[in-house]
């Protein structure tokens, strides 16, 4: 949309009225079914950055009655999960969109009850602006529900330390980079030949981290679930593709490629400034959290090639409309802005998520980007390809908690406190635990 | 003569200095990184010497919007003040009473302050947390303000102090001059007492600022943070910026540490005090 | 808040007393006596009030609520009885965190005390600049521990902290602060030392200043060391001030909180670590009444717990405390 320069000062001014107002009338806003220019303030509560500034102003430009608070970018999942409980437990507090992430909104869905069914809104008609996966994923089991519209999907690769492989005698070409490890057993044999070179740098980042990769493609290539079954038993112990997931971070430990940083430290931020290790799976979002925690002195040294085992998912989340909004009306069509292909592709630009609209993933904005602190690695491409091809698993009733039980033992291997006999005990009755509190 | 266990000797200053050093290095070290660029964290050798980067590492700070830092900053301020206050006043209150005027029950009441001193308070935090909950007051500051309010140590310190600060005939003497309780205790005792209120409102205003479970428990909305919930977050965050993290420590420490040195003697002479007494 | 509205010295201010003679009370008028016999409750009783709703009720109110199968989702709030102190005691993620608990508070407290006792020694004796000195070993205090645990945070990183780098020039270590039990304890011990043992050792030196010096005099003149002097004179008549700041060491050791869980940086730092080698009772209360699970029954039953522990903890310490510093003279 353009407008006039004088028009937009005046929308401008508008604008700050309307935000007065909004702000002076406090309370008055709770009817359900506005009246077309009453001034409405919509909460939106994201977690980390969403990237959806610029459409904010955007959509604020031309809903002039409308006035848009952002809450959380701040917020790591961890911290958004315990408000998101209090919010549905209490029934007040949450904004009028919420974000879930894909791992989350399974519980949530057992009470489908607690959010507008977006199919009484007009959401049937979207189907085809999200990947078939995704749009499901937003669908409760019944099908009778639709609670929440896909923001972004987390399609995979593996980023890579060119400057590092350089120094270890390794191809630093991604292409060639991607030929050298086709499959886990591949990038372990990579990584020994790495360590023989004496960097000063492990190879691998932690165990966790991979461990979820690994777990989530096995998981898609059986069947489609991993740590519950499509009808939400807990199978961790009896699903092979999580043992078979578990040898095989076994096998990358006693390998000694990771560098044992622990996922999300202090330690593990400093090992990304003072590059202590070379490569790290990375879903699309990731490559924001690569960039802030290695700084500018870094910028061009990462690159990105694909990662072994072939494409899986892991991360994006889902815009819901909680039931206890008082503006219901105006927050669906905030959402349906947002995860429209062109709000995807928005937030794409601004930092970075990968769309999970097919349209958007095709939007040569999409396809064509290169990221600049990646040596212009053509993340578009090598994310989108990934994306529609990928397939999706299942996630249960508990899977946070359960996953976080796994992967704990996962780490405890990895530090040498648990033989991995005793760990993988230890994730199976933990994870028992985790699921039935 | 003076026996040797009292003479300071070469010995005695040199280990005294040593531990001021141990005690002030970790404070100087917070200010070093918090003037260095981001880049230099996880260096090896650790850096010892402050750099130039403090302004710039502060604007990025105060820039962050994630960190809420400023909104920590005033909610502090708010809470702290609020808190210190409301404190001293009604530990001047009850402390005068207890000390000088007669009343039934004022031995059992006051035992009873000073056991309640012992009980360990995070036990309470869960129904408090409840309650904040029906109250609707979760994520908002009255929550960690309103509970705080008084304190039975505050009530105890001043009771001490003005049983031994105010003379029993300065009160009667106003009595019979025909002033009431309250225009005694504002005219008369209040005065007096100015000194160890000081020190309280001190006291206070630093243990409140610091106060981090309770906030932590309540307050779980990172957009309405107090001070050292915003270092919380920054430091824990999906990146982190470790010399925004060490320059909003120190920028957090500063207040406190100047407060320090203006009143370090009367800091030092409450403590001391209290001490004696109980 | 004008809880002495009662009080206003409007009406008494009219009627001068008689004479400036002191009168007993019965002269008094109404208003007087008023003043004199409601004052006093008015002027405490914000305390008792304020006390009484937030500190009081909730403490009741955690007694109730760990009786119950409570928790923040659930609609229905069934009384179970002592179910919940049954799974509390045999979790053995509770023992540990009770394990963890004693050790970090013994590791602190005695070297915290017995520095600060020696410390308070060393002020004790006729110093220029003394104010600087106590100033200069209080100053940790006025630091907020979440400052403290973010700064000994990084000082006790594994690969980049500078105390493992000062440990390498020795040719000692690198010791891995995070994931070694006892190493942990150690680093957590620490923060608390840095952060109290000043302020202990001020309040001791006031309690030595009151001690008088002519006992040490004949004690000299006696022959007795230096040494000696202070195990027999002073440590003796300290023995009410050691115990008082045992009993608060112990109030304050056994709910340490913040120290540990800043400590742990990443996800699942309220489990104090891989295998909850830093996880106190406190943040295993925590981890149970709030995020993730708000199971607030479960977590008023390790507050009860928590509570009996200390105050058996503060009874032996008592009774240790007496049974060692027992010298010549009794408590006063």
């Amino acid at each position: 949309m353009t407008v006039p320069p004088r028009r937009r000062r005046l929308a401008a001014v508008a604008l700050a009225a309307t935000a007065m107002l909004a702000v002076g009338a406090c309370g008055t806003t709770k009817d359900d079914t506005p009246k077309a220019n009453e001034p409405i303030t919509l909460t939106v509560d994201v977690f980390g950055q969403f990237g959806y500034d610029d459409l904010y102003k955007e959509y604020m430009a031309s809903h002039p009655n409308i006035k848009i608070v952002e809450r959380g970018t701040g917020s790591t999942l961890d911290q958004h999960t315990a408000k998101l409980t209090q919010w549905f437990a209490t029934g007040k507090g949450a904004g009028d969109i919420v974000a879930l992430e894909e791992g989350l909104i399974v519980q949530y869905k057992a009470n489908p009850n607690n959010f507008v069914n977006l199919l009484d809104h007009g959401g049937a008609t979207l189907k085809d602006n999200f990947l078939p996966w995704k749009w499901e994923q937003g669908m409760t089991a019944d099908g009778k529900s639709l609670i929440g519209l896909g923001t972004d999907v987390g399609g995979m690769a593996m980023c890579y330390r060119s400057d590092l492989f350089k120094k270890a005698g390794l191809p630093t070409d991604r292409a060639e980079v991607s030929k050298l490890w086709p499959t886990w057993d591949d990038f372990i044999a990579t990584g020994k030949k790495f360590n023989e070179a004496n960097t000063g740098a492990a190879f691998l980042d932690g165990a966790t981290n991979t461990f979820n990769v690994i777990a989530l493609q096995e998981g898609g290539n059986a069947g489609g679930y991993h740590y519950y079954d499509l009808q939400n038993n807990l199978v961790v112990e009896s699903n092979p593709a999580v043992k078979k997931a578990w040898d095989t971070i076994v096998k990358i430990i006693d390998a000694k490629l990771p560098g044992k940083y622990g996922a999300w430290s202090n330690e593990w931020v400093a090992a990304f400034k003072q590059s202590k290790f070379a490569t790290m799976a990375c879903p699309a979002w990731m490559t924001g959290v690569i960039e802030a925690n290695a700084g500018a002195d870094n910028k061009g040294k990462w690159d990105i090639a694909s990662v072994p085992g072939g494409g899986g998912n892991w991360g994006g989340s889902f815009l819901t409309v909680p039931s206890q909004s008082k503006n219901q009306a105006a927050a669906i069509e905030l959402a349906k802005f947002l995860t429209s292909a062109k709000g995807q592709v928005g937030a794409f630009k601004a930092k970075g998520p990968l769309p999970s609209s097919p349209q958007a993933l095709d939007d040569t904005a999409v396809k064509d980007s290169k990221n600049a602190y990646f040596n212009n690695a053509p993340v578009g491409e090598i994310f989108a390809t990934g994306a529609k091809n990928l397939k999706p698993v299942y996630m249960g009733p508990k899977n946070q908690a359960v996953r976080t039980e796994v992967e704990n033992a996962v780490r405890t291997v990895e530090l040498g406190q648990r033989s991995p006999a005793e760990a993988w005990q230890d994730a199976i009755t933990k994870s028992k635990a985790a699921a039935a509190k | 003569m003076e026996s040797r266990l009292f003479n300071a000797g070469r010995l005695t200053y040199l280990t005294l200095i040593v531990a001021c050093l141990l005690s002030f290095f970790p404070i100087y070290w917070m200010f070093v990184v918090a003037t260095k660029s981001n880049d230099a964290m996880g260096e090896v050798p650790p850096p010892v010497l402050p750099g130039d980067m403090f302004g710039d590492n502060a604007s990025r700070l105060l820039e962050n919007p994630d960190a809420n830092f400023i909104t920590g900053l005033v909610n502090s301020a708010i809470v702290a003040g609020a808190v210190t206050l409301s404190v001293v006043l009604f530990s001047a209150l009850a402390g005068f009473a207890f000390a000088k005027l007669q009343f039934r029950g004022r031995n059992g009441m006051l035992l009873f302050i000073i056991a309640t001193m012992a009980v360990p308070t995070q036990l309470g935090i869960i129904p408090l947390y409840i309650l904040m909950t029906k109250l609707g007051w979760t994520d908002q500051l009255q929550a960690v303000i309103v509970p705080a309010l008084v304190s039975a140590f505050g009530v105890f310190f001043m009771r001490q102090y003005a049983a031994s600060a105010v003379p029993d005939e300065m009160i009667e003497a106003a009595r019979v001059d025909g002033c009431t309780t309250t225009r005694t205790f504002i005219s008369v005792v209040l005065p007096t007492l100015r000194p160890a209120a000081a020190v309280l409102g001190l006291l206070t205003f630093m243990a409140t600022w610091n106060d981090f479970i309770w906030p932590y428990a309540v307050l779980g909305d990172p957009e309405n943070p107090t001070v050292q919930l915003s270092l919380r977050a920054l430091s824990n965050g999906y990146y982190q910026d470790m010399s925004q993290v060490f320059a909003g420590t120190a920028i957090a420490t500063l207040p406190l540490l100047i407060a320090f040195v203006v009143f370090g003697r009367q800091i030092i002479g409450g403590i001391m005090e209290g001490a004696v007494k109980s | 808040m004008s809880t002495h509205v009662s009080t206003r010295p409007g009406p008494a201010r009219g009627h001068p007393q008689p004479a400036p003679d002191k009168r007993p009370p019965k002269f008094r008028s109404w208003p007087t006596t008023l003043d004199v016999k409601g004052t006093p409750y008015a002027y405490v009783a914000p305390f008792f009030l304020l006390f009484a709703v937030f500190g009081v009720y909730p403490l009741l109110y955690t007694a109730w609520v760990s009786l119950h199968d409570w928790d923040l989702l659930s609609a229905e709030r069934p009384f179970i009885g002592l179910d919940n102190y049954n799974s509390v005691l045999s979790d053995p993620d509770f023992w540990n965190s009770v394990v963890n608990t004693l050790g970090i508070f013994l590791l602190s407290t005695i070297p915290q005390l017995l520095l600060a006792l020696w410390i308070a020694n060393l002020l004790n004796r006729g110093l220029r600049t003394r104010t600087v000195f106590r100033m200069g070993i209080l100053v940790p205090n006025i630091t907020s521990t979440a400052a403290v645990a973010i700064v000994f945070g990084q000082l006790f990183s594994t690969e980049f902290g500078l105390i493992n780098w000062l440990l390498g020039l020795v040719g000692l270590g690198p010791i891995d602060w995070h994931t070694n039990q006892f190493a942990a304890w150690t680093a957590i011990s620490t923060m608390v030392d840095w952060r109290w043992t000043g302020y202990n050792a001020l309040i001791f030196l006031a309690a030595m200043q009151a001690i008088p010096k002519d006992l040490y005099e004949s004690a000299a003149i006696d022959g007795a060391r230096p040494v000696r002097q202070f195990w027999s004179i002073t440590v003796p008549l300290l023995r009410p001030t050691i115990l008082f700041c045992v009993v608060v060491s112990t109030i304050g050791g056994l709910q340490l909180f913040t120290e540990p869980l800043l400590f742990n940086s990443g996800t699942d730092s309220i489990r104090g670590g891989t295998l909850r080698q830093s996880q106190t009772i406190t943040m295993y209360m925590f981890e149970n009444a709030f995020a993730p699970n708000f199971n607030f029954g479960y977590g008023s039953a390790i507050a009860w717990l928590l509570f009996l522990l200390i105050i058996a903890v503060a009874l032996v310490n008592a009774a240790l405390i007496r049974r060692f510093s027992g010298g010549r003279k009794g408590s006063d």
